[in-house]
């Protein structure tokens, strides 16, 4: 049963922070925005959801304010922070995510240091593998939707308009596209899914501390976006998957290696080589960035080869 | 008398002290290829660039088609039918071909976000049009074999081509061109001017900086001289070249 339990609960892992990678592809691989702050949304879902379900608000309206609220934060964050080059934005939205954390880390409402007990959406039934089935059903469905929605993005003219704005926003601004409002609107839609997230890992988890909400979650969730390939949904999953997986065994790895060191902190150190090797090695990722798939430009690529074919 | 598409009037941009333009007038008809020459760091560069709003002027109005677009954002301005193709490449280099062109079209439905998601068949539909349309600009500059390679695998000169078609298919009222010749061979820069011609009768108008001036003389139709940030001359192609002052100023003092 151990390992069972243990399996499940790294497939639920996996599942929240893929949503939370999906919605920074959409920012870093398809919009180009270095967000650094990703964390800070993660945790306003979180908090959102553990305040409102405290007063009895349901799950799926703690889900919703969780996104919107987060996604209000993104908005303001993003209307000074598009005025910055990306570097700065980078810096500016990594501050960001520190404020709110020692912010909830000292407000009473908050919970300060012990945080808050999160009601879960699926009641205790006497089963450690059914709560976790349940929320795995949960997590995927969640999932799927982003998914979706990140696709359809992906191949449609705006997907075409951001990706185009990470390349050479001068040129695209020059050819129509309003750089400031595109970026924003990424900058929302991204935060939003995070806070979905956030409100999902809390209610699993059952309790939310500012413990929880280092900046490190960041890093791992760039770690998942780089390394699976930015610009693929599905890259960025299969990134979310070994990332949690290697996070997680190098956890049990530890329990049967005798270092010199801390195995806790060598975890980090691994995380940091990865990430520059990925950089040097492969700096598209593992899967290539996905091509913008059309119907029409589909027709016309089938046209163009049918045309082929009959020529020679 | 119809009233020009472009008119600037009294506009001036300095940098720090130094005035890289000063005080220009001038006037842009509805069609025609229309040319602007002189030394490098003139002030051709700049006035485009005021033109289409990359920098504020300092004095003076421009307006397009009768309206005054002194303030406006690139965005808006390129939205009225004022478009630009840069002097060097500008493209999206890990997009195909046919997507940079796709980029620059004009009232694509699906670059909102609201309706890339939920009007799917509208912007679709529009797609397919559109797609024609980039095709058949792509066959005139020799890169409709190219349309679904990456941009970023062009050559120089086929970069050149793909910046002039993408400003095409934005299907402009005025175009500014900065150099389209520079850098392609010959012929090629002579055929580029010809298909311009072509778009030229069918209501677009053309503003080009060109330093191949036998190409640029054969096919304007009117022809500005810049120096020192101001309008020096202006005339015909052939009234200008046999204005001794320009070979002065083109060539350097005697």
């Amino acid at each position: 049963m151990g390992p069972l339990l243990y399996i499940c609960d790294i497939i639920v892992y996996i599942g929240i922070f893929g949503i939370v990678s999906l919605s920074l592809n959409l920012e870093f691989g398809f919009a180009g925005l270095a967000n650094f702050g990703k964390v800070a949304f993660f945790l306003t879902g979180a908090y959102t959801y553990a305040l409102l379900s405290q007063i009895g608000v349901p799950f799926y309206l703690c889900l919703i304010a969780g996104a919107s609220i987060s996604a209000i934060l993104g908005l303001l964050v993003s209307l000074p922070a598009l005025r910055l080059r990306m570097d700065y934005l980078a810096i500016a939205v990594l501050a960001f995510g520190e404020i709110l954390r020692l912010i909830v880390k000292s407000e009473e409402f908050a919970g300060g240091n012990w945080g808050i007990a999160v009601s879960p959406v699926f009641p205790w039934m006497g089963s450690h593998l059914a709560y976790r089935l349940e929320n795995i059903g949960l997590v995927y469905l969640c999932l799927l939707i982003c998914f979706l929605v990140l696709q359809l993005l992906a191949n449609s003219p705006y997907g075409r308009a951001i990706r185009a704005i990470r390349e050479d926003e001068v040129a695209a601004e020059a050819l129509g596209k309003d750089r400031s409002k595109y970026k924003a609107q990424a900058l929302m839609l991204g935060s939003a899914m995070a806070g979905i997230a956030g409100g999902i890992y809390a209610q699993y988890l059952q309790y939310v501390v500012p413990g929880m909400f280092i900046p490190m979650v960041t890093f791992t969730v760039w770690m998942m976006v780089l390394l699976g390939g930015p610009a693929n949904n599905w890259g960025v999953l299969l990134g979310a998957a070994l990332v949690e997986i290697f996070d997680r065994g190098t956890n049990i790895a530890k329990d049967y290696l005798n270092l010199p060191i801390d195995p806790s902190n060598l975890q980090y150190i691994l995380f940091g080589v990865l990430i520059i090797l990925v950089l040097l090695y492969r700096p598209q990722g593992l899967l290539k960035e996905s091509k913008i798939q059309t119907k029409a430009l589909r027709l016309a690529h089938n046209a163009r080869s049918t045309a082929k074919n009959k020529g020679s | 008398m119809q009233e020009a598409l472009l008119r600037i009037r009294e506009v001036s941009k300095h940098f720090g002290g130094v005035y890289a333009v000063n005080g220009v007038n001038l006037d842009i008809k509805h069609s025609g290829i229309w040319g602007l020459v002189g030394p490098n760091g003139s002030g051709k560069s700049t006035l485009f660039n005021t033109i289409l709003g990359l920098h504020r002027p300092d004095q003076g109005e421009i307006y397009f088609n009768g309206k005054c677009i002194n303030n406006l954002a690139p965005h808006q301005i390129y939205e009225l039918g004022l478009v630009n193709a840069f002097q060097l490449p500008r493209l999206f280099y890990s997009l195909s071909v046919l997507d940079n062109m796709l980029v620059a079209a004009r009232g694509h439905q699906g670059d909102k976000l609201f309706n890339s998601l939920f009007l799917r068949r509208r912007w679709q539909e529009q797609e397919k049009g559109l797609i024609e349309e980039a095709l058949d600009i792509l066959e005139l500059v020799e890169l409709e074999p190219l349309a679904f390679s990456p941009a970023g695998e062009l050559s120089g000169g086929q970069r050149k081509l793909l910046e002039i078609a993408r400003g095409l298919m934005a299907k402009p009222r005025l175009l500014l061109l900065d150099e389209p010749a520079a850098g392609i061979n010959p012929k090629l820069g002579n055929r580029i001017f010809e298909k311009l011609m072509d778009f030229s009768t069918n209501g677009i108008a053309f503003f080009v900086v060109e330093h191949r001036l036998e190409i640029l003389f054969e096919f304007a139709s009117w022809v500005y001289v810049m120096n020192k940030g101001r309008i020096v001359l202006k005339g015909k192609p052939k009234a200008i070249t046999s204005d001794p002052t320009f070979y002065s100023i083109y060539l350097g003092e005697e």
